[in-house]
């Protein structure tokens, strides 16, 4: 691992925060071999159209700011609009972004991604930070809406290799929901795996103290990070 | 720093000896006084004797090589006596006072000032807020609690974070007959923590295993590096299932706790924790006095079958394994006891007899057992078969556990024998079931193959493909 301080995280000191936005958190994920939907971040309602095109439909449009950190929750929910299969769908999801940032006094991009279907996988959280007695660690567990609800994780000191993260993802109480259920078929554990490994090393390598990759989406096909935060240790 | 000092000193000098019955500096000097080296009570304002040695006024003026001081004075006087001590070369002390770290506000300013003087001299501390140490190997009771001169010597390093705690786990050792190679109570662990404990145990001759009561630590990950760097078997109970951290933003630090992560890190370290004393204890004398098992299968031989299901219930939980037994074993034992009960795993003869040796061998030498746990009631006419079971453990390099159950005087000469013959013995069949557990858990969890059998977790196994091995771990 380079000593190297990655460029998302040199770009959100260089602003004094210590909250990457979600495009500078996939940045840094895919800069470590984790893969994320296509996306970009768009100044105006013009480049989220031509965004979409590119990327292709169904896209999903998000807020992209500093400010915002709980992208679902801000606004009366239009911080996320999910499922937009046409050139008005996105302009309409946009604008009200945008209008709603005007509103509340913040700068705000918009994220325009590449929609995932969920339904095609196991949604799972990879996380790691920085434990006064601990230092680095990571852990996995049922991701999405789950979460907090079942509080099925596993943790580890980091760094891991593939191997024990391996085992991290067996000690799971879900762990079968990734080896095929009812006729699913198995989750690319190994990928997984390797995600979890990369976030250890991530957070081992540089000056993170929280990080949530949340929800991962593990299937058949690989795994993709579909949200991201990170915060960055305090100076 | 080496503890040596500390847990092996030359001559001992008692800072603040009293002769008044009672004071710590009384206690102190009555337990130090049992040791084979030179005891030095050292009082400015007392003269005479004080356990047939004559009081000094200072450490400074004792004419003597001596290692370890017993600081039996109040916390605010600790900074100059250790000064004091560094002058007289004197390189560990035990601190016993309160109001330290653990008081916080000047307390922290009175243990920061205390550790600056430790680390000008070089001096080891114990403490402060500690009862001390106990080595009854050699005698050496660095500690005002009443009765600890009853503690006998056994091979178990006893660290514990409390020093309390530290005492009940040597008490109960002396109640088990098993006894201690040395108990700690590290206090506030001003610079002698788990980490400079386990290493130096880890290279005591008289310690073949070492447990650890934890309760917090602001250096968890020094600790696990020193487990997984002792050669010694650890096992750690690790109290409080305490809150999570400050942390507000993520799942992910919402989801960390103190407790998941000593569970997690002692486990991926190489350390079997239990939730007990009792159960810290039985891992410890099971792990201490056998072959380091290859893995997690148990072979159970019992002479009465419902013990024997509480014990086959119960080790699969504690996370050992019941292989059946290859055919051979099974054709050997229906030779030894032809239409025997039940000859597979467990075997079970039925009642105590004289071929029950002989059966304990034959599942013993199973290539599919790596440990064997044997459960008997006593039986007079019979006794235990001592003597297949004497060395049988270092023959075929297996743990073999042994449980038993009966009148306290008539077994009690039987059991002392095998104890002899190094067979760890115990109690409840519930209790040999979780020492066999904790061993086979030992097994796996430092076997670097345990992840390609399926790993350690009760769910284990159910994930497609294991990994290639083609990585090396990156911690190791």
């Amino acid at each position: 691992m380079s000593d190297a301080v990655p460029e998302p995280i040199e770009s959100a000191r260089a602003d004094g925060r210590e909250t990457l936005t979600e495009a500078e958190g996939k940045a840094l994920l895919s800069s470590v071999g984790v893969e994320t939907p296509d996306f970009e971040v768009c100044a105006d309602v013009g480049e989220a159209v031509e965004a979409a095109e590119r990327i292709g439909y169904p896209v999903v449009v998000k807020v992209s700011s500093p400010a915002v950190t709980h992208k679902s929750d801000w606004a009366g929910g239009v911080g996320v609009a999910v499922g937009l299969d046409s050139e008005s769908a996105v302009r309409d999801a946009a604008v009200a972004i945008f209008d709603a940032a005007d509103e509340a006094g913040v700068a705000a991009d918009v994220l325009v991604e590449e929609a995932m279907d969920v339904e095609r996988g196991t949604e799972v959280i990879v996380g790691g930070l920085r434990d006064p007695s601990f230092g680095p660690v990571v852990l996995t567990g049922l991701g999405g809406v789950f979460t907090e609800i079942f509080e099925d994780t596993s943790h580890r000191i980091a760094p891991i290799d593939r191997a024990e993260a391996r085992s991290a993802i067996e000690e799971l109480q879900s762990a079968p929901l990734l080896s095929g259920y009812r006729g699913s078929e198995p989750a690319d554990v190994d990928a997984l795996a390797a995600a979890i490994s990369a976030v250890g090393d991530l957070v081992s390598d540089h000056p993170i103290a929280e990080l949530d990759v949340n929800p991962v989406l593990a299937s058949s096909d690989g795994v993709i990070a579909l949200d991201a935060l990170v915060v960055l240790e305090e100076r | 720093m080496t503890l040596r000092q500390l847990f092996d000193p030359s001559a001992i000098a008692v800072v603040g000896a009293s002769a008044t019955e009672g004071k710590i500096g009384y206690e102190a000097m009555a337990n130090a006084a049992a040791f084979d080296g030179p005891v030095y009570p050292v009082n400015p304002s007392t003269e005479g004797e004080l356990f047939g040695a004559e009081f000094v006024a200072s450490v400074t003026e004792i004419d003597d090589d001596v290692d370890l001081a017993l600081l039996c004075v109040p916390g605010p006087a600790v900074p100059e006596v250790l000064e004091e001590c560094g002058e007289a070369g004197i390189g560990a002390a035990v601190i016993y006072a309160s109001g330290f770290a653990e008081a916080g506000g000047q307390g922290e300013e009175l243990q920061e000032a205390t550790v600056a003087a430790a680390e000008e001299h070089d001096i080891s501390l114990l403490g402060p807020n500690t009862s001390g140490f106990l080595v009854p190997g050699i005698d050496l009771r660095c500690s005002f609690a009443s009765g600890v001169e009853e503690i006998p010597e056994g091979n178990v390093a006893v660290v514990a974070q409390s020093g309390g705690v530290g005492l009940v786990l040597a008490f109960q050792s002396r109640r088990q007959g098993r006894g201690v190679s040395a108990e700690v109570g590290l206090g506030n662990r001003a610079n002698v923590g788990f980490a400079e404990a386990i290493e130096y145990f880890d290279g005591d001759d008289r310690t073949d295993a070492i447990v650890l009561h934890v309760e917090g630590t602001d250096d968890g990950r020094r600790l696990l590096e020193a487990c997984r760097e002792s050669d010694t078997p650890v096992v750690a109970y690790k109290v409080g299932q305490s809150d999570v951290g400050d942390f507000a933003e993520s799942h992910t630090g919402a989801l960390t706790g103190d407790h998941e992560l000593y569970t997690a890190g002692f486990a991926q370290y190489g350390v079997p924790t239990v939730d007990a004393t009792d159960d810290l204890l039985d891992a410890a004398a099971a792990l201490g006095n056998s072959p380091t098992p290859d893995g997690p299968n148990v072979g159970v031989v019992t002479a009465q079958a419902g013990p024997g299901i509480i014990i086959t219930d119960r080790i699969q939980r504690a996370g050992g394994r019941l292989p059946e037994l290859t055919e051979e074993t099974q054709a050997r034992v229906d030779e030894i006891l032809p239409g025997i009960t039940y000859a597979d795993n467990p075997v079970d003869t039925g009642r105590p007899m004289p071929e029950f040796g002989e059966i304990v061998t034959a599942v013993a030498e199973d290539e599919r057992v790596d440990i064997v746990l044997v459960y008997e009631l006593f039986e007079a006419a019979l006794g235990y078969p001592v003597e297949e079971l004497d060395g049988l453990a270092e023959r075929v390099d297996k743990p073999v556990l042994f449980a038993t159950e009966g009148i306290e005087e008539d077994l009690a000469g039987q059991r002392n024998a095998l104890r002899d013959a190094g067979i760890p013995v115990f109690e409840t069949p519930e209790r040999a079931a979780d020492a066999a557990g904790a061993l086979a858990r030992y097994a796996l969890l430092n076997d670097d193959d345990a992840l390609a059998d399926g790993g350690v977790a009760a769910g284990g196994g159910v994930l497609p493909d294991a990994v290639a091995d083609e990585e090396v771990s990156a911690d190791e």
